[in-house]
């Protein structure tokens, strides 16, 4: 399989950057993240600190930014990365079906907004799991319910369906889900979850429901769920001034290190960490 | 090495051994593939201390529910057949090392 020297995780401002410098750096480097550019950067409304730009719309600011890529010749690759493993010399990165390995990780991939459930990280591994594809024979033939966070966990549930007499489903999203007729739909707020006596509650604001094991099914998931293994604070990613992160090769910038949640130290940091990781590479072929 | 095993070979080696760790896994879990080349490191780092063995919950729903083994990879730490301790999910190297180490 092909080894990326660097795999970036995120095509905001920090991730761009990173990705243009490792590019300068003669690196081999895969970017990995939405091809819309950071649906959040075309949000804003107007950006006047981001040097050389003195009044700019996060569309234009976005749309320099595609223009600097292509100029540059980087592509990105729009796969949702939904695990990074250490494997010691490398990294595995699961996007999709795909597995991609690549010898350092800079991950950009901003802050996750939205905090665990309470009561969910207590019971992970004893009744709560993230991973229905992993656990489902785990649970055959018992009554089970999914948390689902976007219309795109609904195969899972339909997946689980097969298997479980009955499946709990409580959208946290709008719309009306697509699911198999052994599939309840509860569309009340999820506030809780509880394991009183070795089986699951979910708790809702109007009631409560017993279930054997809850799948909490998240969109975008927490940098230390993202990657196992890795010193986070908070919703944040513990880093140094060379943005290196508990885990030798991994680098993180961008919102995803911490406030402030500013453009231009995004970028900044991007160019910091895309640096770290050349000199880590370096580092690494000389002692080889 | 991280030795296979089934129903009969936990009861008869794994259960009998001074230290062992049991690596609870599933064939269709990514997760458990990352996770089986570290344990494999792990058991040459341990090597003659701790003695390792593999289980497909597929294979043993049993010994599964036995162990409480409610979400995969599931590393479970024995001393002479007693239940010591249970790591969840994949965890890089030095992680597992230190948690089998610390529970020597």
């Amino acid at each position: 399989m092909e080894r990326y020297d660097i795999a970036i995780i995120g095509t905001g401002p920090a991730g761009l950057e990173a990705a243009v410098t490792a590019v300068i750096r003669n690196k081999k480097i895969i970017l990995l993240g939405p091809e819309d550019l950071s649906r959040k950067l075309a949000r804003a409304h107007e950006i006047r600190n981001y040097l050389g730009f003195p009044a700019v719309s996060g569309e234009e600011l976005a749309g320099a930014f595609r223009g600097h890529l292509d100029r540059m010749g980087i592509g990105i690759t729009a796969e949702r990365v939904s695990a990074v493993y250490a494997m010691g010399d490398y990294f595995a990165l699961q996007a999709g079906e795909e597995m991609i390995e690549a010898a350092t990780v800079i991950l950009a991939t901003g802050v996750v907004q939205g905090k665990p459930l309470p009561g969910e990280e207590e019971a992970l591994g004893h009744g709560v799991s993230y991973c229905a594809t992993c656990d489902a024979s785990l649970v055959r033939g018992k009554t089970v319910a999914v948390v689902a966070y976007s219309a795109a966990e609904e195969s899972e549930a339909a997946f689980l369906s097969e298997i479980c007499p009955e499946v709990l489903y409580f959208p946290m999203y709008a719309g009306t889900p697509a699911l198999p007729e052994n599939v309840r739909i509860i569309p009340e707020k999820v506030t809780a979850l509880e394991r009183p006596d070795g089986k699951m509650l979910v708790k809702t604001e109007k009631m409560d429901y017993p279930v054997e094991a809850v799948f909490v099914l998240r969109d975008a998931v927490a940098p230390g769920q993202l990657v196992p293994g890795l010193e986070t604070e908070g919703a944040h990613v513990r880093v140094n001034r060379r943005m290196e992160s508990s885990l030798p090769g991994l680098f993180a910038c961008g919102d995803i290190t911490g406030t402030p949640y500013q453009y231009i130290k995004a970028a900044g940091e991007g160019n910091i960490a895309a640096l770290s990781a050349v000199s880590y590479l370096d580092e690494r072929k000389r002692s080889n | 090495m991280v030795r296979k095993i089934g129903e009969q070979e936990f009861l008869s080696e794994a259960k009998a051994a001074d230290a062992a760790v049991v690596d609870f896994n599933a064939t269709w879990c990514g997760p458990c593939r990352m996770l089986a080349p570290v344990v494999e490191a792990v058991s040459e780092e341990m090597k003659g201390q701790v003695s390792f063995y593999s289980v497909d919950v597929d294979e043993c729903p049993e010994l599964a529910a036995e162990y409480r083994v409610q979400s995969v990879p599931c590393l479970v730490m024995m001393k002479k057949g007693e239940f010591v301790s249970q790591s969840i999910g994949f965890k890089p190297q030095p992680a597992i090392a230190s948690w089998v180490k610390s529970n020597l």
